[in-house]
């Protein structure tokens, strides 16, 4: 059996806390040990390294939003997947910026919780639908350029339709409506700010083959421009 | 600005009726009074035809002056165009009249007076006092050249603090008159914002009821029911029957949010319709979405609504902005094949069944 994944969860209603430790409970595999569960930030253990590999991390934290958090979790070495109430796509993109691993809304936690924190502790993409809206509402001048096989299977994924379904409706197999839609994701993670969880994530897409190094050649452009005027904001490394 | 208007329009009633009444004064004094005093005292003046000419000279200054104020506020260079020429044809009349007898016949002072009131009403009160000044200090002028009596002082201050007297009083009385209409109009207007307040109050109000009912009859009997012990969330009924609460209490939430567009109200009231059979709708957008024309519109939500009736217990609506237009999706577990309607009106549908799931997409393209 493989190890199991830590996980801490960061919520400030006990009643949710409950709800998703009942779904990491009752996951066949038990891949996921939850270690911790705190109402703040403040709650998390102080120690030498990270108390957990994955937070999961409820965006509102009494009233506040704390997306501008996430950098510091990052860098301390954790890996964060936002579990919200909210769905707007700007909440979402600033969130995958700032150095979430995934974004799960509400909604769609108990189909796609403990998957997207199995993913993010293999430094995997899990897009869920409502970090497929984000990327298809996304209209800054400075977003990645998606294929249009990347596009469709996004908007496909977007509109309800199983993996499976995408793939039968786009004459292609399941694995590589996977595969179109995780180097989507992976484009994200190499553009914007600079975040090691972004890092971590590029590096694995490059070795599961998701993405080549040449695919994100834009990104490295964008790099050199941002070299020549430095006011255009810092890539990723 | 639509809820001045009426104020400001009420206002300018009041200060026109003001305007009117100083008017018919004015006339009416120069007619009647000065008129009268310049056809009594006839034979005393040396020439009658001059003062007669005079007397017209004044009358065209308050024709004109009249003609100015009921148009409006008259500039400074208007008004005091007409104030000087009746101060002239009033310093005109005055000397060329019998010396001893100067103020019993001196008709022209009175109305030079009401000259100046009547254009200068609205400008600064300032104006109007130094033109009275100058108009009292003619006339004594025209007396002191004429050899000045101490009788004819006394009765000169006599006269001057009668007429000039009226004349501050009417212009004081309309200046006040003119505020109280001011402050009636800013009351009338304030009323009329507060109400048109309570009337946006009220339409939150029956939204929010509505919403409130809607709930009532909904969700509230199903949360009573789970507190209560007697429906039982292990049953499956009860957990369709909770998700198409949770369903609709998310749109309600959402309803007014960032759902511009009568195509998302359509396809919301479709989902209502839905909801009442007991099937949980979802609707999703992403991205702006464009205006789609009526013609298609009606083409989409007829998708809708052919795909929401045949859903056994849920569905899913996204609307998605693609290059040139919009991706209307549905994905529902409608089991058997719905029959969809012809693409037209710029609408193109396609769709899948897998197992017992509908995918349906209707693209309208702006092109």
């Amino acid at each position: 059996m493989e190890q199991q994944v830590t996980v801490a969860i960061i919520e400030d209603h006990p009643v949710v806390t409950e709800g998703v430790a009942s779904w990491i409970r009752s996951d066949p595999g038990q891949r996921v040990l939850l270690v911790q569960t705190a109402r703040d930030l403040t709650g998390l253990r102080a120690g030498p390294g990270p108390s957990a590999d994955v937070i999961i991390l409820d965006l509102e934290l009494s009233g506040e939003l704390v997306t501008a958090q996430i950098p510091g979790l990052v860098a301390a070495g954790y890996r964060v997947v936002a579990f919200s109430g909210h769905t707007d796509p700007v909440i979402v993109m600033e969130t995958l910026d700032n150095g979430a691993h995934a974004y799960v809304s509400k909604d769609e936690g108990s189909d796609h919780l403990v998957e997207a924190v199995l993913a993010a502790a293999a430094d995997r993409p899990y897009v869920t639908r409502s970090q497929a809206k984000a990327i298809l509402a996304d209209q800054r001048p400075d977003r990645p350029t998606l294929s249009q096989q990347e596009r469709q299977a996004l908007l496909l994924w977007f509109q309800g339709m199983s993996k499976a379904s995408v793939g039968r409706r786009m004459s292609i197999s399941e694995n590589t409506v996977r595969q179109y839609i995780s180097r989507a994701r992976a484009k994200y993670a190499a553009t914007g700010r600079t975040a090691p969880s972004k890092d971590a994530l590029l590096a694995r897409a490059i070795e599961d083959g998701v993405i080549k190094p040449g695919d994100i050649m834009p990104y490295q452009s964008f790099a050199r421009a941002a070299a020549d005027h430095p006011n255009l904001g810092a890539p990723g490394r | 600005m639509t809820a001045a208007a009426p104020a400001t329009t009420m206002s300018g009633r009041y200060q026109r009726a003001f305007t009117i009444a100083v008017v018919v004064l004015v006339a009416g004094w120069h007619l009647v009074g000065a008129g009268g005093q310049l056809l009594d005292y006839r034979p005393a003046y040396s020439s009658f035809a001059f003062q007669g000419a005079m007397w017209l000279v004044m009358a065209l200054a308050i024709t004109a002056g009249s003609v100015m104020v009921l148009r409006g506020t008259p500039g400074w260079r208007a008004a005091w165009a007409v104030a000087v020429i009746a101060l002239a044809a009033s310093t005109a009349a005055a000397a060329a009249s019998p010396a001893g007898q100067m103020l019993a016949v001196n008709w022209a002072w009175g109305s030079a007076g009401w000259t100046g009131v009547l254009v200068l009403l609205r400008r600064r009160f300032g104006e109007l006092a130094w033109f009275l000044a100058a108009e009292a200090l003619a006339t004594l002028g025209v007396q002191v050249w004429d050899g000045l009596q101490r009788a004819d002082l006394a009765g000169f201050l006599a006269v001057l603090a009668w007429s000039t007297g009226a004349q501050v009083a009417v212009a004081a009385g309309v200046r006040a008159l003119d505020l109280a209409a001011g402050q009636a109009a800013t009351a009338a207007r304030n009323e009329h914002a507060a109400r048109e307040r309570a009337a946006t109050a009220e339409i939150i109000r029956v939204a929010r009821h509505a919403r409130w009912l809607t709930l009532q009859e909904s969700a509230v009997p199903l949360v009573a029911e789970l507190a209560a012990g007697t429906a039982d969330p292990g049953d499956a009924q009860v957990r369709i029957r909770c998700a198409v609460q949770a369903a609709r209490l998310r749109r309600l939430l959402a309803e007014g949010d960032e759902v511009p567009g009568s195509l998302v109200h359509e396809l919301h009231a479709s989902a209502d319709m839905a909801e009442r059979r007991g099937v949980a709708v979802e609707i999703e957008t992403a991205g702006l979405l464009p205006q789609v024309p009526g013609p298609a519109r009606r083409v989409i939500t007829d998708a809708a609504i052919a795909i929401l009736t045949a859903a056994r217990s849920q569905a899913r609506i996204t609307l998605a902005v693609v290059a040139a237009g919009i991706a209307v999706s549905f994905v529902a577990d409608t089991g058997v094949v719905v029959g969809l309607p012809a693409a037209s009106e710029g609408v193109a549908i396609e769709h899948q069944q897998d197992g017992g799931m509908l995918w349906a997409e209707a693209r309208w393209n702006s092109r």
